[in-house]
């Protein structure tokens, strides 16, 4: 139907730092594009990559452009207008969701401790399993502190409130925006449900001893029924592999 | 905050009306203040236009150090001091004045989500042109940022201010960026803007909302600000609608006003000197 070229996209062990990267990889099958994800941490140090032929690309946006340039495009229905929210709300993702997200996975020491280090650790080879999970957990707090710590908020934990709670704000916007609707922007799946997809799963999906912003993603059952109908339509060969950790 | 302490806040802000002398202060706005302080600022005065809401610009060197989060413009009213434009649109609202009532849930979000578009895409892309671009920053942010005090002192503020802004920049991943590719995220910026924009006279409906004053204090700044080269300003003349816009809303909110009017046009054309 479309290209026959085989892609390879690494997508990492979960979703990724950015929470692009599951988006990358939908949006990728959904064109129709042939990509793998075997799963398996990338000798760059950079996840999500593409590797198409010889030409190796990082971070969800360039993929997505690239993607858009070898003619693989969800949006050619799109008006104009749904184009440019589809550019806000992911500036809203980013922005707001994107902390809370990182601080879940990276900077909270029991979430960090049982669940994120010995999952990214188990597939990244000896030694860099010794270095890795500590560097990416020290980028994550120092962007965190970077972007939303300055005064007047001076200790972690007001800065931890004050994320979690614009996060939850996120995902009730993110709900009201939805509402009933299958998809975003009507009944076929576009990049902002790509790039939604993709910061909710982890969210939805991984189980942490720390859940409070998943117990707030399952107080919205029409983002949860969304992100369950992506795994069911567009994952249904992978959705037992590992997407869990024990 | 706690929920608890921002209750509390609310309360008293809710206790008194809108006093006549309330003040906005910001940097120095012939010699020091910068691009994107200068856009942020613009912004919070069009939005209190906006809402009728009588302020009075106060310029001080030390305006960033005399701010409770360090970021300017902030504004004194009664007894409380409250600085950027999410914490002011917060307090004006529970002073009984608000310009997004009449939206519904779904455009309330849109909202939003627009003005993190444009923190997120053009308040960046002007602090990396001011902070990450050499040429910028010897010619321009560097005379002017410390301007107001003797050597050294001036070269050292602005070398901290500097390093902070580069290290936020490196972690969100802006640092590899160049400024071609910064130039074509703004242009994409302008063009989101643009389309959502289309032939409205404001973003929704027919009434000005914090969206209108935030894209207004940006571009108009954008538009008026001489820097080293026109390249910045050129991405958004390329929008008509959005220059039409711009002129739409200086036209009915700051030429009115007595002390504004034609003085601003001049404070800004003369800023354009002086910028070189």
């Amino acid at each position: 139907m479309r290209g026959q070229q085989r892609r390879a996209c690494r997508s990492g062990v979960d979703g990724g730092q950015d929470g692009g990267s599951h988006g990358a990889e939908l949006l990728g099958r959904r064109l129709g594009a042939a990509v793998r994800a075997p799963g398996v941490s990338n000798r760059h140090g950079d996840v999500p990559v593409l590797i198409s032929e010889d030409i190796v690309i990082s971070q969800p946006a360039k993929i997505l452009n690239f993607l858009r340039k070898q003619k693989y495009n969800a949006d050619y229905e799109l008006s104009a207008k749904q184009g440019a929210d589809t550019l806000a709300y992911i500036a809203l993702l980013e922005e707001k969701l994107l902390p809370s997200l990182l601080h879940t996975f990276w900077v909270d020491a029991e979430n960090y401790c049982s669940v994120t280090k010995p999952w990214f650790a188990s597939s990244i080879t000896f030694p860099l399993s010794l270095y890795l999970p500590g560097k990416m957990s020290r980028e994550a707090l120092n962007r965190i502190l970077l972007t939303r710590g300055g005064p007047p908020l001076y200790t972690l934990t007001e800065v931890e409130a004050q994320i979690y709670r614009d996060a939850k704000e996120c995902l009730n916007l993110l709900s009201k925006r939805l509402g009933t609707s299958q998809f975003f922007f009507g009944d076929t799946p576009t990049t902002l449900d790509a790039f939604v997809f993709g910061f909710l799963a982890p969210i939805y999906k991984v189980c942490f001893p720390r859940v409070h912003l998943q117990e707030h993603l399952k107080q919205l059952p029409n983002l949860c029924r969304f992100c369950d109908d992506i795994l069911t339509c567009y994952f249904r060969l992978t959705a037992s592999d590992g997407r869990q950790p024990s | 905050m706690s929920l608890v302490a921002e209750a509390f806040v609310t309360q008293l802000a809710a206790a008194e009306p809108w006093p006549e002398n309330a003040a906005l202060y910001q940097q120095l706005k012939e010699e020091q203040i910068l691009l994107s302080d200068n856009a942020s600022s613009l912004a919070v005065q069009a939005f209190l236009q906006m809402c009728n809401l009588p302020v009075r610009v106060v310029c001080r060197a030390n305006a960033e150090y005399m701010s409770p989060s360090g970021k300017v413009p902030f504004i004194h009213v009664g007894n409380q001091v409250v600085s950027e434009l999410g914490p002011i649109v917060q307090f004006v609202k529970a002073k009984g004045h608000s310009l997004s009532d009449g939206l519904d849930e779904v455009q309330k979000a849109e909202m939003k989500a627009y003005m993190e578009l444009v923190n997120n895409m053009l308040l960046t892309a002007e602090l990396y042109l001011q902070w990450c671009d050499d040429v910028t920053v010897e010619e321009i942010t560097h005379p002017r940022y410390g301007s107001p005090y003797p050597w050294p002192l001036n070269r050292i503020l602005s070398y901290q201010k500097q390093w902070e802004v580069r290290r936020k920049m490196k972690a969100i991943g802006w640092a590899g960026k160049t400024l071609q590719q910064v130039l074509e995220d703004v242009d994409q910026c302008c063009q989101a803007l643009s389309q959502r924009l289309g032939t409205q006279p404001y973003f929704f409906n027919k009434q000005p909302t914090e969206l209108d004053a935030l894209v207004f204090g940006h571009l108009f700044t954008i538009l008026t600000t001489q820097l080293t080269t026109d390249e910045l300003s050129e991405k958004v003349k390329h929008y008509s609608n959005l220059t039409a816009f711009c002129r739409r809303i200086e036209q009915q909110y700051f030429e009115g006003n007595d002390k504004e009017s034609s003085s601003t046009a001049a404070a800004r054309s003369a800023k354009k000197s002086l910028l070189r």
